[in-house]
């Protein structure tokens, strides 16, 4: 193989093994590519020094304590606190859609127990006093509206989604919307249903978590 | 996108790369090297269905033959051996909670890279942001200092990692997975999202910059002939 001087970055680059060889020859008699071929292969050699491989069975233990531990918890709850703890940094978007689902979960709750606790609400407990219901109603609003926000800063990538996982992302917010229409119909026959104000808020919460998930992994 | 051999052992790749003498050319195939990468991607296939279906078990394969290796990405990252602890265990969490969208598109080692490598970058995001709002803070703003193997050569390494810093986010990437953790172009491509091609000519000017700051070329010497 004929090697000269010229192609020495062309096999830096991508060169095969059968390159490499023919280049080092080359260089036998070439003091300039052998100084080139030196200071590159030292590079390499170098990388060796950030190479620290050593088995850690605490940092196991610590991780599958921590797997286990999220595995008995509902999902989206670790998702909640997670970004609640690291709150002081989140941008206003995300702050806006955790106030609203901390309200709408709060005012579903309160509604729920208020139910629950008085005697007369035995026969009709799963259905939502007028004064509760515009409480939902209007929480449920801000909450959704919390979620467009996300929405919109995740639309450029969902449009044109740039790898698999994208893709994915996107199918399952098209199935996730479309069962939030359907639950919103059924919803919107019968208003005071609290079973489907609840079915309807944890698709809420998870179209909120996928979205988060499009914007992490767009970063 | 290749996707072979990701699964091999670090000790594997590295003698690999040594007896080249220090420089890594990717191989040709041969009969041996295909069936160990086909053993690999078995591994890999086993481990994501076993992490799949919520079996800790996997979990801990995936942290047996990757843990060491993902620590040293994200201590390179990060710069501190502590942030890369969390930043490994935030990785397995997020592989647990995100496992159900993982397709097999790409092999399962390149997926859990992935997001390691986008998780180092939201924490070196979320300590910029702390850092911000603790000006005053003199000991949180200290980078912290690095315990070094014993073998390890000291002003080399920080010449190293000062120069490493001098790079872009891509180019230190790559430098990173392809010289220091063993990945081939392939794989990078994969984690990265970009193309093999873009992750060759990302590591060829890494390493040209870094020679430039590390090793100035010497000019009388360094022409062409």
């Amino acid at each position: 193989m004929n090697i000269s001087c010229n192609d020495r970055e062309r096999i830096f680059l991508d060169g095969s093994a059968e390159e490499w060889a023919a280049l080092e020859q080359h260089a036998a008699a070439c003091p300039a590519c052998a100084e080139e071929i030196r200071a590159w292969k030292a590079l390499s050699t170098a990388a060796g020094e950030l190479r620290e491989y050593r088995a850690d069975a605490a940092l196991w233990a610590k991780i599958e304590q921590s797997l286990k531990e999220k595995e008995q918890r509902p999902r989206g709850w670790d998702r909640f606190w997670e970004r609640l703890r690291l709150g002081g940094g989140l941008s206003l978007g995300w702050q806006t859609a955790l106030a609203g689902a901390l309200v709408l979960a709060l005012a579903v709750w309160g509604v729920y127990v208020a139910r629950y606790r008085t005697p007369a609400g035995t026969g009709q407990s799963r259905l939502l006093k007028n004064s509760a219901l515009a409480e939902v109603e209007r929480t449920e609003h801000d909450y959704m509206q919390a979620i467009d926000k996300l929405a919109t800063e995740a639309k450029p990538e969902l449009d044109s989604p740039s790898s698999p996982l994208m893709a994915s992302y996107k199918e399952k917010l098209l199935v996730l919307d479309s069962a939030i229409g359907e639950l919103r119909t059924e919803a919107g026959r019968n208003p005071s249903n609290a079973h489907l104000r609840y079915e309807l808020l944890a698709m809420y919460q998870e179209k909120q978590q996928t979205l988060e998930d499009v914007l992490e992994t767009k970063r | 996108m290749g996707t072979v051999g990701l699964t091999l052992h670090w000790e594997d790749r590295i003698s690999t790369a040594a007896s080249q003498g220090g420089r890594r050319v990717e191989p040709p195939e041969t009969a041996a090297r295909e069936t160990r990468e086909t053993n690999a991607l078995s591994e890999d296939a086993a481990v994501a269905a076993g992490c799949l279906a919520g079996d800790l078990r996997a979990y801990e394969r995936l942290y047996h033959l990757q843990g060491a290796r993902m620590r040293n990405l994200a201590r390179n990252l990060l710069g501190s051996p502590s942030d890369a602890e969390d930043a490994v265990q935030d990785t397995f969490l997020k592989v647990q909670r995100n496992i159900q969208s993982f397709r097999g598109q790409s092999a399962f080692v390149t997926w859990v890279f992935r997001i390691l490598v986008n998780t180092c970058y939201d924490a070196r995001r979320s300590r910029m942001r702390r850092k911000e709002q603790q000006p005053d803070d003199s000991e949180q703003a200290m980078p912290r200092r690095e315990p070094r193997a014993p073998e390890a050569h000291p002003s080399l390494r920080m010449a190293l990692e000062r120069a490493l810093g001098q790079l872009t986010r891509h180019q230190r990437d790559v430098f990173l997975l392809y010289e220091v953790e063993g990945f081939r172009h392939a794989e990078i491509a994969g984690m990265l999202e970009i193309s093999e091609t873009a992750s060759k000519n990302t590591l060829f000017q890494a390493k040209k910059n870094l020679r430039g700051m590390l090793e100035p070329p010497r000019g009388a010497q360094a022409g062409v002939r």
